[in-house]
């Protein structure tokens, strides 16, 4: 971030704030990574923790708002640390959000342990890695305020998205194929949806490194490769 | 938080070919034009060929630190400094196009064009309504009816009517310190200038003196071209519509007050308004 500000103790509470932030995502990126592994080990006490656990992003996110709410009170920030203080705020909700969603997969995975289990679970495997991925790349964009890097993770999205839509059909393939199978891959659906919006999230995060760094929105049209919402969704049920 | 994320992201129009032009300011007329101007106190060399243009009826921040040459340069724009010796000044200063540097332009003239409030309140020891007549019947002849009616004019606009109609008689000096900014702003009003230099207006008053000047000012510029010299950064963020940062006697950036306090261009510029100076 350049210099130094005169007033030491506010480079003390900028700097606080950004590892505010950079705790939130570690837990939060864990957390995902754990709710994927209880999916696959149908375990549902370690699922309960990963519920619990989310607590603490929660917690994290309430002391960065006041932080923020702090810095923009006292220290009447301008410029550059007008657009850290705003981008944080902003970042803090996204990772928020990111850490409800990987709990909610965590959730379903307790009365998915119950169903018997069904082949397209591995996909979702596929799905949750481009999510971290994509979240751990945008902490990491976001740490070392690499817009360019940001930039990356805005524009992968569309993978998350296109392997979305993959799943989407696979899964409504098997429920014509097996009714049995409804109730598993209606929570399988679900839990790919929460995971599809994780990747939506980081690409928020990335608009906000963007636009810290840079001063400018990140806002041409981004490609969107979940097209499951179309009126005719193509090839449906062909695969 | 959408209307933040807004105001923060809605960036002005992509800077102009020219530098010392206002940058992204809509296509205002310009009132005053600074062209290689130079300004020398003795030997040392305070304001450094500044070129700008400063809009009609927008309100103007001059910022930057101690020593930089804001004041100087806005005591250029009414050739305030014309009364002392050894100081001097080169380029030009166009009013409405004229050159208001050409000693051929009177400083009568001058004056009833562009008015000036200072920092520390000066009002003369006289009257209320003496303080504001004075500048009146030295510019123009009127009637008493006439007079009284101009200083209504100008104590309203200057709102401060309604704390004083009852006390017109009374001195000058018996008013809070607010209150005497105001009725210095309304002696300057008073002679219905064209352009209004403020230099730091609120920097000796209390929090409410300074709101009600800072709203006074919001008003104002519906008629005057207002130039204010400021030390307080967020005064300068609250009131202007342009805002120009000066160092060691140049004119660094000016441009949109919105550009310049969200994303400055120039690092000297964020260094200073983020607090990093020094």
């Amino acid at each position: 971030m350049g210099n130094e500000h005169t007033i030491k103790s506010y480079d003390d509470e900028l700097a606080r704030l950004t590892a505010e932030i950079a705790r939130m995502g570690e837990l939060a990126a864990s957390q995902l990574e754990a709710a994927i592994d209880v999916v696959e080990r149908r375990d549902e006490r370690a699922a309960q923790r990963v519920v619990d656990n989310d607590e603490a992003i929660d917690a994290l996110e309430h002391e960065t708002s006041h932080d923020v709410v702090r810095l923009l009170a006292l220290r009447a920030p301008m410029a550059r640390d007008l657009r850290e203080v705003f981008a944080a705020l902003r970042i803090a909700a996204d990772i928020e959000r990111i850490g409800d969603y990987a709990a909610n997969v965590a959730k379903r995975s307790i009365p998915l342990s119950m169903a018997a289990p069904v082949a397209p679970a591995r996909g979702l495997r596929r799905l949750s890695e481009l999510a971290t991925v994509a979240v751990r790349k945008v902490l990491d964009a976001y740490r070392t305020r690499d817009a360019q890097k940001a930039h990356e993770v805005w524009d992968e999205d569309v993978h998350l998205d296109e392997a979305y839509t993959g799943l989407f059909r696979e899964l409504l393939t098997y429920m014509m194929e097996d009714p049995r199978s409804i109730t598993a891959c209606t929570h399988l659906l679900f839990m790919a949806k929460n995971i599809e919006r994780i990747g939506d999230h980081a690409t928020n995060i990335a608009e906000n490194v963007w636009f810290a760094v840079t001063g400018e929105p990140l806002q041409m049209p981004r490609k969107k490769g979940d097209v499951t919402a179309e009126p005719v969704m193509p090839r449906l049920g062909n695969r | 938080m959408t209307d933040l994320a807004t105001a923060v992201h809605r960036g002005p129009a992509p800077a102009g070919s020219q530098p010392a032009a206002a940058q992204g300011a809509d296509a205002a007329r310009v009132k005053i034009a600074a062209r290689d101007l130079n300004f020398y106190y003795n030997d040392f060399h305070a304001v450094k060929n500044i070129r700008m243009d400063i809009p009609e009826r927008k309100v103007t921040a001059i910022i930057g630190p101690s020593g930089c040459g804001k004041s100087t340069l806005l005591r250029v724009f009414n050739r305030i400094y014309a009364i002392y010796p050894k100081l001097r000044a080169e380029g030009q200063v166009l009013l409405d196009g004229e050159n208001i540097l050409d000693p051929a332009y009177s400083l009568n003239r001058l004056r009833s064009k562009v008015g000036m409030v200072f920092q520390k309140p000066v009002p003369f020891p006289m009257t209320i309504h003496e303080n504001i007549a004075y500048g009146i019947r030295h510019h123009e002849t009127l009637s008493r009816a006439q007079i009284d009616e101009r200083v209504e004019q100008a104590l309203r606009a200057a709102a401060l009517w309604d704390e004083v109609k009852d006390k017109l008689k009374r001195s000058a000096l018996g008013l809070s310190g607010g209150q005497q900014q105001r009725l210095c702003i309304a002696r300057g009003i008073a002679l219905r200038p064209q352009v209004l230099l403020l230099d730091e207006p609120t920097s000796a008053l209390d929090p409410i003196a300074t709101g009600r000047i800072e709203q006074l000012i919001e008003e104002l510029k519906r008629d005057y071209t207002i130039v204010i010299v400021t030390h307080n950064m967020q005064q300068a963020a609250r009131v202007s519509d342009l805002t120009a940062f000066m160092y060691m006697g140049e004119l660094i950036e000016f441009g949109d007050t919105e550009k310049i306090f969200t994303k400055p261009d120039k690092k000297q510029t964020e260094d200073y308004i983020t607090g990093r100076f020094g």
